[in-house]
């Protein structure tokens, strides 16, 4: 069995990106840098009703306007439109001014109906409008049960009931989506944002009925992705489509208004959760209900996985006895996909709300309520270092005891996430020159997670190099072909393969130069030995050098201005695990967006729609609010290095258990549940009771 | 956005002529051009340009006033070590505004005369009452960032700090009118939105507001605002207060509130009543009642009354510690 070195020199170490200064320079071109020759730009139009029939749609004004070069429909003939900002036309043309004009100027006849819905709970009711003509907006599945509930909870030493609530959260990355995309008569070349090269060229050809050989996909750099980037979407295919109607290369990017409405969101979830447990706090009795809304679907149109809204219950607890009904609601809005750690995030919210719940009407402090109750001992041994580096017993007092307007409480939570595995399909290949020199090349792509560096330090490691003497190509589908980075793969699927192109290749380059040990300082005399042809060697993901899954936990210690519900986070310890780390500084940076995507998802994001118009109210980051700097705390990151378990991913479990440890540290400091996220001043101050109620007018 | 003709004024005569009927004026442009993008403004045929209008970049100290020019940039007043020492509420208020980037471009001027945030306002695709449309979305829909106060069915309330700052300092807004100057105090500067759903302020087309005065009667002024975020978001709710403060005694005290009516909420009877007071929290907390008696919350925001009744407390008792 292949076994990872056991002093490892890079490996576990702090190396800075590779690709570092490419970046802070400028250089790196991005999907949205991307310049083709003679490009276009593209926009897309889109329903301005949640709900309408279309009848026709008229491009020939759009094409009148200066500088336009293509107009398309999405598809053609009468058809439905089913939430607001659903793809209708695209145009292509010389400006983005141009192409604005074009939109205004198409001319859409549509029955718009008035029978729509976009708020989940409005939506489950019998009489409420259908979104689908042919089935109920409620897809509910059959109660789970095990045990005896209803008896369970009699036996209960102590039971809570609460509702725990969490709102659709919107995609954003830093670059939003699109690409540019040109079609010529030697085939279709994209240069998409996305985290599967793979996927886009796949899609694109069934799209379009090309053969996969006629589609490239080249990603050198892109802007974060998040689950809501794999394939080309529909805006990829539209590019396409512009591109060969105009001859010419298309760049098609959202705008942040169109981000908001169709490429994807996390559903939402309201929770009805009843716990109970016997006098020595452990868990006896279980009941989940929950709803929440995919919008009019999962995944409709970003091929991602794992949206939907069901969510594991008791999530990361046992309970003899369990009662677990589930429902989705379909209403008239932008669907679900999959969204960093489908469906743990809010799971996590609420069972992890409702256990400090419970700790609080045991008398029992929250963590010794997790710590017999939590049987796996990878977080048992995070809650310890976590706890001691936190100052837990110090720290925690009973939930309202702290004195003063502005009152201090902590909280803790824990994450499990099962995926963060290989996709053993990973293939690579490297070309040694002469002259030493050594190039990785991958089909896989950089989220911004650092590929490259992973890459560069397992190659240094096998081959006795320095990081910075390892080029890596990433991001083509002309390189032998790698997974889509999602569910926390990549760098348990890329590790190995670079470990076995390593292993291959020193085996060749040794015997074909005669030098038994080619590493480290005989490196460049052995590829002297190759004379005048590289040595290209192929490789592929092997056993027994990755594993899965992750856990983690984190705590965290808040500030509650109890007259102005202002929530101040002080501090965020998080203890993660991912097996063998195999650099320090990147899975650093991968908690600390984990930890600051989670404070958003707990104190500011959330899509407002509109009851009566159906429109998306906050489609920009003035009123769609996410964490900036002054809102970020100390985060310490504690790394617990497991080198005997092979490398795991982590970008997904790092951002779970945040919402839930700081919604548990405001109840903690405020001695009431704010049970819906994201929590505000205004629901901080309602949970006070400092809100009178409003008579209806 | 639409096409429009642009040009360079020198002079506020030649401003005034560019302008004429159909123009509007550019200083640092951050709300007038999302205004454009978004074709939210009737569409300007020219834009004019005043940054290059002279003498009015100016912070000028006095004895009983200040003059502060409509083109000085936010950031000129929050770096303004006499602002900060003098008026300590317009550098608070000043420091809270937007990101430092906004800041830098940002005018005095078109911080006062900035058009309403409300999410229906700013939606590309609701005709609402505040664009002439036939009904207010936000009175029955997601109201969580309108008004307590309104004279009209609109709610959308005025959000310029630095106007309700002004306010609480008594402050004078100088508006060229037809070639006139025009004094106007911040109840003034905004009372059409009061009662017209269709005005954000008074100032009427081609008028200019060139400065605004400030008496130094009031030697403490604060200001403070809640947002959902720590910086680099709108108040829900803001205050500022004003006053002399002798022996522990204010005298000329005003406050005015922000983000819960479509002009700075003042009310004149606390104001009196606060006048001569040595303030406790029981006194502070019975201004507070008196300002937010009349409020009318509605289904989303009525969380505003308590953060400006706290707000309202906290800015007179540091309006009496900030010696």
């Amino acid at each position: 069995m292949p076994s990872w070195p056991t002093n490892p020199k890079y490996i576990s170490g702090d190396t800075r990106r590779i690709d570092g200064p490419e970046k802070v320079s400028g250089r790196a071109r991005y999907s949205s840098d991307i310049q083709a020759d003679g490009w276009l730009y593209g926009m897309i139009l889109r329903s301005k009703w949640p709900a309408a029939q279309i009848t026709s749609i008229n491009l020939e004004p759009a094409l009148k306007i200066p500088g336009i070069k293509a107009a398309i429909t999405v598809q053609d003939g009468e058809r439905m439109v089913r939430f607001y900002g659903e793809e209708l036309a695209a145009v292509a043309g010389t400006t983005k001014q141009a192409c604005l004009d074009a939109l205004l100027a198409i001319e859409v006849v549509a029955k718009p109906s008035p029978l729509f819905v976009v708020n989940e709970t409005e939506g489950k009711a019998p009489d409420a409008p259908k979104v689908w003509e042919n089935a109920s907006n409620v897809d509910a599945s059959s109660p789970r049960e095990q045990g005896n509930v209803d008896t369970a909870f009699g036996e209960c030493a102590a039971v809570i009931e609460g509702f725990y609530t969490t709102p659709v959260q919107l995609h954003n990355p830093m670059e939003t989506h699109g690409s540019t995309a040109s079609w010529t008569d030697n085939g279709l070349t994209s240069w998409a944002s996305t985290q599967g090269i793979s996927s886009v060229r796949d899609g694109l050809a069934g799209a379009l009925k090309l053969d996969h050989s006629q589609v490239r996909d080249i990603t050198e750099y892109m802007g974060g992705g998040f689950g809501s980037k794999f394939g080309p979407g529909v805006h990829g295919v539209l590019a396409a489509r512009l591109s060969q109607a105009a001859k010419a290369p298309v760049r098609l990017m959202l705008t942040r208004f169109d981000e908001a409405l169709a490429v994807g969101n996390r559903p939402s979830s309201f929770q009805k959760i009843k716990l109970g447990a016997l006098a020595d706090g452990t868990l006896h009795a279980f009941e989940f209900d929950n709803y929440g809304t995919a919008g009019i679907g999962a995944g409709a149109a970003t091929g991602g996985g794992g949206s939907g809204v069901v969510l594991p219950a008791p999530y990361i607890y046992k309970a003899p006895n369990t009662r677990v009904t589930q429902a989705s609601v379909a209403i008239n809005a932008g669907p679900a996909c999959a969204f960093r750690a489908p469906s743990h995030p809010p799971a996590s919210f609420g069972m992890e709300s409702a256990m400090d719940d419970l700790a609080a009407k045991l008398g029992m402090d929250p963590l010794e309520l997790r710590l017999k109750n939590d049987s796996n001992e990878v977080r048992q041994r995070e809650y310890k270092l976590g706890a001691e580096r936190f100052g837990w017993a110090a720290k925690y007092k009973k939930p309202g005891s702290s004195p003063g307007i502005v009152k201090t409480g902590v909280g803790c939570a824990g994450a499990a996430w099962g995926a963060g595995g290989p996709s053993r399909r990973t293939q690579g290949e490297a070309q040694i020159n002469p002259d030493g020199s050594i190039e990785f090349r991958l089909g896989v792509q950089d989220l911004g997670t650092g590929t490259r560096t992973v890459i560069a330090v397992v190659a240094a490691e096998m081959l006795g190099l320095k990081p910075d003497q390892i080029t890596v190509k990433v991001g083509d589908t002309n390189y032998p072909p790698g997974p889509g980075s999602g569910g926390s793969t990549t760098c348990a699927s890329i590790s190995p393969t670079v470990y076995d192109i390593c292993t291959k290749a020193l085996d060749q380059l040794q015997t074909q130069s005669g030098i038994t040990d080619a590493r480290g300082d005989n490196w460049f005399a052995a590829c002297k030995k190759l004379g005048v042809s590289p040595l290209v060697v192929n490789g592929n993901w092997i056993e027994g050098l990755s594993t899965k899954p992750a856990y983690g936990v984190q705590f965290a210690e808040v500030d509650v201005d109890t007259e102005t519900g202002l929530v101040t986070v002080k501090k965020v310890v998080a203890v993660h695990d991912c097996g063998l780390i195999v650099d320090k500084l990147t899975t650093e940076s991968q908690i600390n967006g984990g930890v600051i995507m989670g404070l958003g998802y707990a104190l500011y994001e959330e899509r407002v729609m509109d009851d009566l118009s159906g429109v998306v109210l906050n489609p920009n980051f003035e009123t769609y609010k996410l964490s900036g700097i002054a809102d970020v705390p100390d985060i310490d990151v504690i790394l617990v290095n497991m080198p005997e378990r092979g490398v795991i991913g982590i970008g997904e479990p790092a951002t779970v258990p945040t919402a839930a440890a700081l919604g548990n540290a405001v109840a903690n400091a405020i001695g009431v549940r704010v049970g819906s996220l994201p929590i505000t001043p205004a629901k901080v101050l309602a949970a006070l009771g400092k809100v009178p109620p409003v008579e209806k007018t | 956005m639409k096409a429009f003709q642009y040009a360079t004024a020198l002079t506020t005569d030649s401003a005034r002529e560019l302008v004429a009927d159909n123009g509007m004026y550019i200083a640092g442009g951050n709300d007038l051009l999302g205004l454009l993008k978004d074709y939210l403004v009737t569409d300007p045929k020219i834009l004019v340009n005043i940054k290059s209008l002279p003498g009015m970049s100016q912070i000028e100290p006095g004895d009983k006033m200040w003059t502060i020019g409509a083109l000085v940039t936010v950031a000129d007043l929050e770096h303004d070590a006499g602002i900060a020492k003098v008026f300590p509420g317009i550098h608070d208020a000043a420091m809270e505004i937007a990101s430092q980037q906004i800041r830098n471009v940002a005018t005095v001027g078109g911080n006062l005369a900035q058009h309403s945030r409300c999410w229906y306002f700013r939606h590309r695709d609701i005709q609402c009452l505040k664009k002439g449309g036939d009904m207010c979305y936000a009175r029955e829909g997601e109201n969580r960032y309108h008004c307590l106060f309104t004279g009209n069915t609109c709610i959308s309330p005025v959000v310029s700090s630095l106007g309700t700052t002004f306010a609480a300092l008594d402050a004078t807004a100088i508006v060229l009118r037809d070639g006139k100057e025009k004094r106007m105090n911040m109840a003034e500067v905004y009372h059409l939105a009061w009662e017209n759903p269709l005005a954000h302020n008074s100032l009427r087309p081609g008028d200019m507001i060139v400065r605004v005065e400030i008496p130094t009667a009031r030697s403490r002024s604060v200001y403070m605002q809640v947002s959902d975020k720590h910086t680099f978001d709108w108040a829900l709710v803001s205050c500022a207060a004003a006053a002399e403060v002798t022996d522990g005694m204010l005298s000329q005290p005003r406050v005015a509130l922000g983000s819960i009516s479509p002009v700075p909420h003042q009310v004149e009877a606390a104001n009196n009543f606060l006048d001569g007071k040595s303030l406790d929290d029981a006194t502070v907390s019975a201004a507070a009642d008196m300002i937010l008696k009349d409020a009318k919350p509605l289904e989303h925001n009525a969380y505003k009354a308590p953060m400006a009744h706290a707000l309202i407390c906290r800015t007179l008792l540091q309006l009496k510690g900030n010696a």
